[in-house]
This record gives C-alpha cells, sequence and structure tokens, in this order.
C-alpha cells in the first residue's frame, strides 16, 4: 500500500507541473476581429440564442479573419456566481473588440462593462440606453423589427384558425413582449375580420406570459402545461413568445392524438423542422447582415454609436444577406393561405397596409390611436398595455 | 508534523483520483484532458481579473463553509444555508433600497450587511427552533425554509421591489455606485470583504479550536445528553450553532448583494450553501482546510467558464470534478477509517 | 415437545455468564424460569432462540440433538418466543401482521389466513380483529396477536419473557386461561418472570438460576420464601455496620411523584431525604430507581406530583439547576451518556469546571494520580476500560457536591476499587450532603446504604433504615412479595 500511494501522489504532482506548463494564452493577435457574443440561453437553442450565434457564424464566413468567442447560458440561474462585467473581462483578455449582448437581461451590466471598457465596442440588443441617453458612447443598441414578422405570424393564425381562438404564449412582461404580441393580435384579427370576413367578436386572442425568456423549473411558469391548457380550452393555434420551442412540440403531439392545432415558434429559421407538420411558420431574426455591418465599421474606425431598429427588406424578407427580419412559412401552411400571406407582406412593405392604425385602444378602455392615426416608432416600442380586445395580464 | 503529512497525503490522494477519473471522462468524450485542465487552471489564476473573480466565488463560499462548520460541530445539517443567504440578501437589498435616499448612503452599506447578517441569523435560528421545539429534523425545516425563502426572493421581485414596468428574472433595479461595496481601482474584489473573510476564518479559528465555547459546542455535538451532566444546555449550543451559521451565510449573501450583483436576483445565493457542503465534507469537517478547497471549488467554477469558449466543451464538469473530489474524499476517508478500525 | 438442555456453558470474553445448565422441560406443561438479574436468564434463553451460540451444551427436541444456529433454524424446528415489547409492525392491520414473516408459506391465502385468525383467536377467547390497524391496539392486544402468530406457526415450545409487563389485569388473566389451553394441546411453555406469585398461580415446575448455575428445581405447590432462597445468596453472617452519618438539614423531597419512562413507571413516588443519609436503591433493575434518579437530578419531569431540591421546586427547571444547587449525576452508561467520546480527560475537565486548558490539564493530572486512574491527560475516554471511566467520572464530581445521585456506581470495578470508591464517596460527600445510589447488587447495598428503598413495579415498598433491614423481606419485597 506504501509505494502505490507515493507513486500516485508523485503521479498527480507531475500532472499539476504539466497543467502549470500549458501556456495560458490561446489568442492570437493576426485575429483582424474578435468579438465576443454573450448568449443568455444555449447556443443550440432552435431559438432565440441560437439566431444570434448564426449571426456569428455569418460574421466569420463574411469576414475573413474575424472570430467569435462565445459563451451561453449566461444567466445567474445557470451561471452562478457570472456576472456580465465578469464574463466581459475576460473577453476583453482574450482580445475582443466587440462584444454582443443578447439579451434584455444583461443591459445593467453591459452597460456597466462598456464604461469600464471605453475602447472595446459594444451593442445591446433590444435594449434602449441610447434612446435613453444613459448609454456610454461605445454602447449601441440592436434590434429587428418583428413586428412585422409578428404580424405574418399572426396572420397566417388568423387565417388557419378553424375555431377563431388564437393564443400566445409570452415569456415576461415589458415594452418588447406587449409590443410583439399586439402584432401578432393585429395581424391575426386582421386575417380572421378583413380576409376572411368573419365577425369580430367571434375572435378571441389570449396572451399567457409564464414569466421568462424559458423554462426554469419551479420558478416561472411550465411552458408545456400553459400551452397543453390552451387546446384543451379550444384554443386551435398557438403562437410561441418565448425562446424555446414547447408550443410546437407539443401542437405535434396534439396532432398525434388527432386535433387539428398548429403552433408557429419563434426567433430562429429552422425551428420548424423539429415538428413541420405542426409548424404554420416562424417569424425569426437574421443578425448576419447587422452583425456583418457593425462588426466593419468596428474594423475600419468607422463605428457611431446608434439605435438601431432594423426592418425587413421587403423586396425578399427572406434574404440571407440583406434582410433583418424574415418569416419562413411552415410545411403546415396551406397553398390558398400561402398566396394570402404573400399579397399581405407585399401590402406591408408596400406601406398600403398599416395595422399599427387608429381607432385602436388600450385593454384599459383608454385611446392608444385616434381613428385614422398612424403610430410612431416610440409609441410602438413604448408601447403601455395590450389592446383592447386582447386577453392577459398587461403588467 | 505527522498528522499533517498524513492530511497532505489524502488531499493530495484524492486530487489525483477525481483528476484522474474526470480525465478518463475526458478521454472517453474525445477531449483532451490536459487542454482542459489547463483552460481551467489558466482561467482561474491566469489574471489578475479572473484571480479577482476566484475570490469573488471564495469569499461567500468560505463564509457558507464557516457557518456550516458552527453547524457540523453542534451535531447539526445546516441544510438552511441557501435560504439563510437568500435571507441575508434580502435584509441587505431592503436597507439600501431605504437607505438609497438618505443623505449619506456609504453609511448604509455596513447597516445593511448588519441587516443581512441579522436576517440570515434569524432565518437560522427559526430552523433551529423548529428542530428543538418543534421536532422537525434540521435537514427537514432547513430544506422548507430553503423553498419558503425561494418564494420570498420571486415575490420580492416580481412584486414590491419590482423594476419600474417590467417584473424581471434579472432583479431589481440597480443600486447606484454610490451603494457599491468599494473596490479596488481595476480589481473587481472588494478588500473589505476579503478583510471581513480573513477574519472571519482567524476568528472561527479561535472559537472553534481554542475557545471554551468552541469546546463545549464540541462536546454537544459528540454527545448531547452527556453534556447536560456537565450544566451544558445541548439546544442553547445547537441554537447559538446554528445562529452563527445563518449569520454568516447572511453576511455571504448581504455581500452578494451589496459588493457583486448590486441588486437583488433570484439567483442570488449562487447555490453556495449546497456547495459549501461539499466543502466541509471534503475539509473532513476541519477548519484548517476550508479556505483552501473553497479556493479550489471557487476556481473550478471561474475557470470552467473558459471550457465552452475555448474547448466548446460543457462547463459543468467543473462540477463533476467537485462531485469526483467529494466522493474520492469519502472514499480516501473511509479506507483510512477501516484501516484504524483494523489496527487499533 | 420435550425440551432438554445438557451442559450449556456460554462465555463473553473472560466473562462466563453460563456455567453448565441443565433444564428439562417436558411436553405439555408450563415451566417457569426464575432468577436475579445477571444469573443468566436472557442468554439462556437468546441460545434456546437462535440468537446467540452456546460455548459449549447440547440441546435436544424430544431426545433428538439439535442445532438452534440462527432464529430461523429455531423458529423452523418449532420454538418460538414473545417478547416483552411486542415485535410487531404496527402501521400494518392484523391480518397483515398475522401473515407476515411467512411469503413462502404455499397456505398463504389471505381469505384462509383470515379464517385461521379467526380460529384461533376463538379458541383461546382472544378479541381480536384481522381488518384491525394494529398501532390503535393497547400493548396487551399486541401481545395476543404475537401469542396467536406464534400458534399459528405451530410453535411448540413457547417462551414468554416478563409477558405480563405493561398489561391490565384482564388481559392478564386471558393469557393464563390461553397459557393452560394450550399446555393441555401438549406444547410446552417455558416462563420467564420476576413475579413470583404469578409463576406460582401457572407452573407446573420452576428452575431457579443464580450466577449462571441451576441453584434449584421446584415442583408446585411452591414455597415462595424456599424459591427466594434459592434466588438470592445467603445473608452474610457478619456484615460490616455502614457508616452512620449524621442527620442533617432536609435536601430532596418527592412528593406523590409518577412518571412513565423504563418499564414500569414510577407510581406514586413520597420520599425525603436528609443530609447525612447514604440511600440505596434496590429492587430489580427497570423497576424504578432509574427514574426516581433522574427525577431527583431533573433529567426527566414528573407528569403528577413535584420534586424539590434544597427547597426549591424542581418544576420546570433542567439538570443545570441542580448543578448549580449542588447535585450531581452519574449515569450508568458512561460512554452513552457520561462521557463524551473523542474528547480526553483534560477536555473533560474543562467542561466540567469551566476552567483554562492549562488548570484542567493540572486538574486531571492530580484526578489521575488520586483516583487511580490509567491514563494521561491527553488519554481519549473511550479508551479507557470501564472501570477507569468510572474513576473519571467520580473525579470528575465537584468536591463541594451536596447531593451524589450514582446510577451502578461500582458496575465494572473489582472489589478493592469498588472499597476504595465507597470509601471516598464516604468521606467526601456523607457529611455536607446525601449520597443516593441505585445498585443491581442487594449485598452492596446492604453493605454501604444507611437507608433503603426497595422498588417493585415502579414503586417503593419498603424504605427502611439500615439497622431494620430484613434480609428475607427485601428480597421479598424486590420480587412482589
Amino acid at each position: 500500500m506504501r509505494s502505490p500511494a507515493r507513486a500516485l501522489i508523485q503521479s498527480a504532482a507531475l500532472a499539476f507541473i504539466c497543467l502549470l506548463a500549458v501556456p495560458a494564452a490561446f489568442g492570437s493577435d493576426r485575429d483582424a476581429l474578435i468579438f465576443g457574443m454573450l448568449l443568455v440561453g444555449p447556443h443550440n437553442d432552435h431559438g432565440w440564442s441560437q439566431a444570434h450565434y448564426e449571426g456569428g457564424r455569418y460574421v466569420e464566413e463574411k469576414l475573413p479573419g474575424s472570430r467569435m468567442i462565445y459563451i451561453d447560458k449566461v444567466n445567474p440561474a445557470d451561471r452562478p456566481g457570472l456576472t456580465i462585467p465578469m464574463v466581459v473581462d475576460d473577453l476583453v483578455d482574450k482580445g475582443a473588440q466587440l462584444i454582443i449582448g443578447n439579451s434584455d437581461d444583461m443591459k445593467d451590466g453591459i452597460r456597466e462593462a462598456a464604461t469600464q471598457h471605453p475602447e472595446v465596442k459594444f451593442i445591446h440588443i433590444s435594449g434602449d440606453d441610447v434612446l435613453t441617453g444613459s448609454a456610454p458612447e461605445n454602447l449601441s443598441n440592436l434590434m429587428g423589427r418583428m413586428e412585422y414578422g409578428k404580424m405574418m405570424a399572426g396572420f397566417t393564425a388568423g387565417l388557419t384558425s378553424s375555431s377563431g381562438r388564437v393564443a400566445y404564449l409570452g415569456p415576461l412582461i415589458n415594452e418588447e413582449t406587449r409590443r410583439l404580441a399586439v402584432a401578432s393580435y393585429l395581424g391575426a384579427r386582421h386575417a380572421w375580420t378583413a380576409v376572411r370576413g368573419k365577425p369580430a367578436e367571434e375572435f378571441k386572442f389570449k396572451v399567457s406570459w409564464i414569466g421568462f425568456w424559458f423554462n426554469i423549473p419551479g420558478v416561472t411558469a411550465d411552458p408545456t402545461q400553459v400551452v397543453r391548457n390552451f387546446f384543451d380550452t379550444g384554443y386551435d393555434v398557438v403562437l410561441s413568445g418565448i425562446d424555446t420551442n414547447e408550443a410546437l412540440i407539443l401542437a405535434n403531439q396534439k396532432r398525434a392524438e388527432g386535433s387539428a392545432v398548429y403552433a408557429l415558434p419563434y426567433d430562429y429559421i429552422g425551428s420548424c423542422t423539429s415538428a413541420p407538420d405542426a409548424c404554420l411558420g416562424v417569424p425569426y431574426y437574421n443578425w448576419g447582415p447587422d452583425y456583418v455591418r457593425i462588426a466593419k465599421s468596428v474594423m475600419n474606425g468607422s463605428w457611431k454609436q446608434a439605435w438601431t431598429w432594423s426592418n425587413p427588406d421587403w423586396k425578399d424578407i427572406n434574404s440571407a444577406d440583406s434582410s433583418a427580419i424574415g418569416f419562413a412559412a411552415g410545411p403546415a401552411l396551406s397553398a390558398e393561405n400561402r398566396s394570402r400571406l404573400d399579397s399581405f407582406i407585399a401590402d406591408l412593405g408596400s406601406g398600403r397596409l398599416n395595422l399599427f392604425t387608429g381607432p385602436l385602444n388600450y385593454q384599459d378602455g383608454s385611446v392608444y390611436l385616434k381613428t385614422g392615426e398612424i403610430a410612431t416608432d416610440k409609441q410602438i416600442w413604448y408601447l403601455q398595455q395590450l389592446l383592447q380586445g386582447m386577453e392577459g395580464a398587461s403588467k | 508534523m505527522r498528522n499533517f503529512k498524513r492530511h497532505l497525503t489524502d488531499t493530495l490522494l484524492i486530487l489525483a483520483i477525481a483528476l484522474l477519473f474526470t480525465g478518463l471522462l475526458l478521454l472517453v468524450v474525445g477531449a483532451s484532458p490536459l487542454e482542459a485542465f489547463g483552460q481551467l487552471l489558466s482561467g482561474s489564476f491566469g489574471s489578475w481579473s479572473r484571480l479577482a473573480r476566484v475570490l469573488n466565488v471564495w469569499i461567500p463560499l468560505t463564509l457558507c463553509s464557516l457557518g456550516l462548520l458552527y453547524a457540523f460541530r453542534s451535531g447539526l445539517w445546516n441544510i438552511g444555508v441557501e435560504g439563510q443567504m437568500v435571507l441575508g440578501a434580502i435584509g441587505c437589498t431592503a436597507v439600501l433600497r431605504w437607505g438609497m435616499d438618505t443623505a449619506a448612503p456609504q453609511l448604509m452599506l455596513p447597516v445593511a450587511l448588519l441587516a443581512g447578517l441579522l436576517l440570515g441569523s434569524l432565518w437560522a435560528l427559526l430552523a433551529g427552533w423548529l428542530k428543538i421545539r418543534g421536532g422537525v429534523h434540521e435537514i427537514f425545516a432547513g430544506l422548507g425554509l430553503n423553498f419558503v425563502a425561494m418564494g420570498l426572493i420571486l415575490w420580492l421581485i416580481f412584486g414590491p421591489w419590482k423594476r419600474p414596468g417590467i417584473a424581471s428574472m434579472s432583479g431589481t433595479e440597480l443600486f447606484p455606485k454610490a451603494l457599491w461595496f468599494p473596490t479596488l481601482e481595476g480589481w473587481r474584489v472588494s478588500p473589505f470583504a476579503l478583510l471581513l473573510t480573513l477574519a472571519a476564518i482567524a476568528l472561527t479559528a479561535w472559537v472553534l479550536n481554542h475557545s471554551r465555547f468552541g469546546l463545549n459546542l464540541k462536546a454537544v455535538g459528540h454527545n448531547p445528553r452527556a453534556v447536560t451532566l456537565y450544566g451544558l444546555s445541548a439546544q442553547r449550543y445547537m441554537l447559538i450553532a446554528i445562529l452563527i451559521s445563518g449569520a454568516l451565510a447572511g453576511l455571504a449573501g448581504g455581500l452578494q448583494v451589496s459588493g457583486i450583483y448590486h441588486r437583488l436576483i433570484p439567483a442570488i445565493s449562487s447555490g453556495y450553501g449546497y456547495l459549501g457542503l461539499l466543502v466541509v465534507m471534503l475539509a473532513n469537517f476541519k477548519l484548517l482546510p476550508i479556505p483552501f478547497i473553497a479556493l479550489f471549488f471557487a476556481a473550478l467554477n471561474v475557470g470552467s467558464i473558459q471550457l465552452p469558449m475555448m474547448l466548446k466543451l460543457d462547463s459543468s464538469l467543473s462540477g463533476v470534478i467537485q462531485g469526483a473530489c467529494v466522493l474520492s474524499a469519502l472514499l480516501v476517508f473511509g479506507v483510512r477509517r477501516l484501516r484504524e478500525g483494523r489496527s487499533g | 415437545m420435550q425440551i432438554e438442555l445438557q451442559q450449556i456453558h456460554k462465555s463473553f470474553g473472560n466473562h462466563h455468564v453460563l456455567k453448565g445448565i441443565d433444564l428439562r422441560v417436558d411436553a405439555g406443561t408450563i415451566h417457569g424460569l426464575v432468577g436475579e438479574n445477571g444469573a443468566g436468564k436472557s442468554t439462556l434463553m437468546k441460545i434456546l432462540t437462535g440468537y446467540l451460540s452456546r460455548s459449549a451444551g447440547r440441546i435436544l427436541l424430544d431426545g433428538e440433538e439439535v442445532n438452534t444456529a440462527d432464529p430461523a433454524t429455531a423458529a423452523a424446528l418449532g420454538i418460538g418466543m414473545l417478547y416483552q415489547e411486542p415485535q410487531d409492525f404496527p402501521p400494518l392491520t392484523v391480518l397483515e401482521n398475522f401473515i407476515v414473516g411467512r411469503d413462502s408459506h404455499p397456505d398463504n391465502h389471505r381469505g384462509r389466513q383470515q379464517q385461521r385468525l379467526s380460529e384461533l383467536s376463538e379458541q383461546v377467547h382472544f378479541q381480536l380483529h384481522g381488518s384491525d390497524s394494529v398501532e390503535r391496539l393497547t400493548v396487551g392486544e399486541r401481545q395476543q396477536l404475537e401469542f396467536l402468530r406464534l400458534l399459528g406457526r405451530d410453535a411448540r415450545l413457547m417462551i414468554l419473557d416478563e409477558p405480563t409487563t405493561g398489561i391490565s389485569d384482564r388481559q392478564k388473566a386471558r393469557l393464563f386461561a390461553a397459557l393452560r389451553q394450550i399446555r393441555e394441546q401438549g406444547r410446552t411453555i417455558l416462563l420467564v418472570s420476576h413475579k413470583l406469585e404469578e409463576i406460582a398461580a401457572l407452573c407446573d415446575r420452576v428452575t431457579i438460576l443464580r450466577h449462571g448455575l441451576v441453584s434449584g428445581e421446584e415442583d408446585a405447590p411452591f414455597h415462595i420464601p424456599r424459591l427466594l432462597e434459592l434466588m438470592f445468596d445467603q445473608p452474610p453472617g457478619s456484615r460490616a455496620q455502614p457508616q452512620q452519618c449524621p442527620s442533617g438539614k432536609l435536601l430532596l423531597a418527592l412528593d406523590q411523584v409518577s412518571t412513565a419512562g423504563e418499564r414500569t413507571g414510577l407510581n406514586g413516588c413520597s420520599c425525603r431525604i436528609h443530609q447525612g443519609e447514604l440511600v440505596g436503591l434496590a429492587g430489580l433493575s427497570g423497576s424504578g430507581q432509574g427514574l426516581f434518579l433522574r427525577l431527583a437530578a431533573a433529567l426527566q419531569q414528573p407528569q403528577t406530583g413535584a420534586v424539590s431540591f434544597r427547597g426549591i421546586s424542581l418544576s420546570g427547571r433542567d439538570h443545570r439547576s441542580v448543578r448549580r444547587l449542588g447535585g450531581t449525576f452519574l449515569p450508568a452508561n458512561r460512554l452513552e451518556e457520561g462521557l463524551i467520546p473523542g474528547f480526553t480527560l483534560t477536555d473533560h475537565f474543562t467542561l466540567a469546571h469551566g476552567c483554562s486548558r492549562s488548570e484542567a490539564r493540572e486538574a486531571a493530572t492530580q484526578a489521575i494520580a488520586r483516583f487511580n486512574i490509567r491514563a494521561t491527560p491527553e488519554s481519549r475516554v473511550e479508551s479507557l476500560s470501564g472501570g477507569n471511566q468510572q474513576r473519571l467520572l467520580l473525579s470528575l464530581i465537584p468536591t463541594s457536591a451536596s447531593l451524589v445521585l450514582l446510577e451502578n456506581p461500582t458496575r465494572g470495578l473489582d472489589v478493592a476499587s469498588a472499597e476504595w470508591v465507597w470509601h471516598y464517596l464516604r468521606e467526601q460527600f456523607c457529611s455536607q450532603g446525601a449520597l443516593i445510589f441505585s445498585s443491581a447488587e442487594l449485598e452492596e447495598i446492604l453493605a454501604v446504604a444507611n437507608r433503603i428503598l426497595v422498588f417493585f413495579d415502579g414503586r417503593v415498598v419498603r424504605d427502611l433504615p439500615i439497622d431494620q433491614v430484613d434480609y428475607q423481606d427485601v428480597v421479598a419485597a424486590m420480587t412482589g412479595g
């Protein structure tokens, strides 16, 4: 027993010396641009985080010499003790010149980190620090006009629903999520009343919030249970507003049991693949083009602070190289509805149709838009409540 | 001296077994163990800012582990450290929120820490009281109170203390800079928190190993029935022990709020309460190894971020190493006990 | 079934417990087994039921040698035992308890077993219902269930250990009737009891054990004084007269104190103890002496009645108050209750005296010399022998104590040590206070005490100054006479 133990100890000591000898620096200064990506969820979540991850990959592809260092699951529940400024310090150590944070929740951390690293550029996705004037100069905001994507999603839902009941699986409640739920509602209501010519009172739109962007067992409501509840109470199309695709998975299960139900996932172009038969389509973000533009500006020194709200490319909303927002029609969408959707998109693009047109009232009956009034960007961005006609909590 | 040598042998043996096991695991999934361990090491001690991060984990983890040691000495399993930390964080937040508008917010910081300490110890006292008066085993009382604490913090963050307009998992509104624990320029560790922790270690070393209170506490832990005959109240000592345990956890929670996150978040305890249990078990319920093991665990936690970033490996590897350490420690201690039993 | 034991020996290490027991129990009889505590009764029963192996000797069932190597074998041979504490599963029903443990039995059908339970129950006039939950049954009913279970398993030799403890008189009458009834069926019954009247009423023959030997066998009808004579040692011809201490002021008073615990509880105990008294608590173990000491030490609270020490009521106070008033208690389970395993002698002195370590080490060194403890100040207490542990405990008693309560204080000590201990205790404490001790050995009490309390079944049945003690009377009182 004596000598094997000693041998073990010696080998352990040796192993440690080897570890110490491993060169600590992996970053190489030959990279033209190293950019860091902080993903709130897993990089392969088939949703929000994966869309950003793919956007980063797109940059690496389009800009030779650029390299992404990403870290996913950046949230205190998954990585206890980790704060944004700490990760940023690390990324800066590794040579990152541009750092993207993809969650609303990173707002304070990004701002703090940006203040401490003025030489590094930051993008906070979905934030409004630039609008409110609280951002340091090296921090920009970027967001896509997903309300168009959500209108299209709502539209297909309104076209397809046979019960006239459409549900929205919401994350937590804030201006962004209210905005997207309302856009979905407007699209769906338009399809039901204007396109299908059915009475407005037969149409129901319900929003349930789970409490966060994805399921945290014991903390949020279980999205699967919420969606099951939708289907069990007569809602036959569910639009997902959360980062993960429980709605689609459950719709697929329900279809296997014989109910004609559908779902529309969110965020990521490839989301329909997990259950094509139940998928009416997915409104998705295409971060690549904006990321390339910003990365270039960092490389050539033309960076300027901006609050960017990117439009779809109305010529081809599904163009990978130019459109920030796209809608991938799903296999479950009928041919007839597909052509209706195309003309809807054309009308949105041409400006012939603007669903944010009055009269629209807030849920409490107060006026949001007077008759004929068209909402400004700020009115849409800072939406105060859900609209009259929608069921669900506003705050 | 012989003792020291034996402990060193044990420690190295435990490390070797754990690393061997994890290394094999890495080989199985097709990764290079050398590279992974190298990343862990450089990711935790490779630069000052990384060391600072390690210390930021080390501080609360050490405080929790010290607290646990008091409870263990009196024979109690204080599983409720998590909840006590949460309550400490809540107490600290409450004072800071109230103190934001006062004339001298800096004065609020020590008050906030005291409030954290107080609330943490009261929460622990509740578990102790449930055990002694209600006959509820402290493990169940602690677990139950952890759940209650979690419910409480979520309610506060989503209810009364929510951010204007938005209730979010990301926690309450950030405190103004004046209410952050000051750190050295470019070094994200509060020297005050560091000194506080070192003081706690020194104090604990004296209390547990050299004071009469420590001896009495140990007696209670060893034989609660007999201490009565020496004129000691086992129940009182248990309550005091769990109270200190909760106070240290509450302090850790307060430091998390005022020194690290600068706001209250749902995951404020960061699982350090449970991790602290592993630390203390790995330390074989002794004080001296605790700061070192806590440092090792903190380094693993911090260094593991490098795994997904640099090697595309899941960072849960650090958890695997920690678990493997504890298991091999149990193995080594068990074998030693068996051999001692045979020879003795 | 006839059972015969031949020259059964049992040793635990150097300790010879059974020194060649011969015992024959004829089929269809009720045979009593009596003896003082430590006479070897329970060891013998454990050997019969397979829980202990014997060191030497033979067991014959109906003339054929068998080996009761383990409990299952013994049960298969038809040996069943009814324990003092019911060995059942309270969460289950009566029927489930009746069936449990015979999973492999071919006749394991619930309905048939229910019928069998009813039949047996009717035979012996017990009123048990298969569907009742055992949790709701009284101790007596649970015992009846055990009894039926043994009957249901065709136990041909039934051993009963103190079967009447904790059951009502009616249940006792029923049990005795049932025992007589199954005797008629040819079953053999071995009854172990302290209660000599019960033995006399029920048994056909009695074997008396003393110090691991058979000291006599008697047939019914019995002469109880004769049994007592065989159970206990003869009173020594000359006995050193216990030293008389001057009597002084009242120290301890118990008024109509009752409490639960041990086997029997303590019922309506009243007693006054004065300075200068050295009180011996006699009785078969677990008759209430331990409770008496624990009540006096405020380690246990009375359910009714009052205890006061130096005029201060102990109601709602704990042992620390008693300690502050000068009381001290030494338990019989030294390592479980009295000492702290893992702690050194010095640690113990630090705890006991609340002094610094160096003072404690000094005290430990002195105690080692004075009490002849074979240890160093840094020895851990669990490494000490029982005798040395006891000497350590004695040395920890504050020298100013005015009430010293001792449970079996000389257990494990050799004669010379015991003498020294008593000399020390008397010299140190008798004039300044009172000593109360329990002892399993009546001899010791008679030799040391100046007053004796005799306990039986949770009551004080005699309270006498030592010079008025009649040996035969005390012995009879201990067994309910």
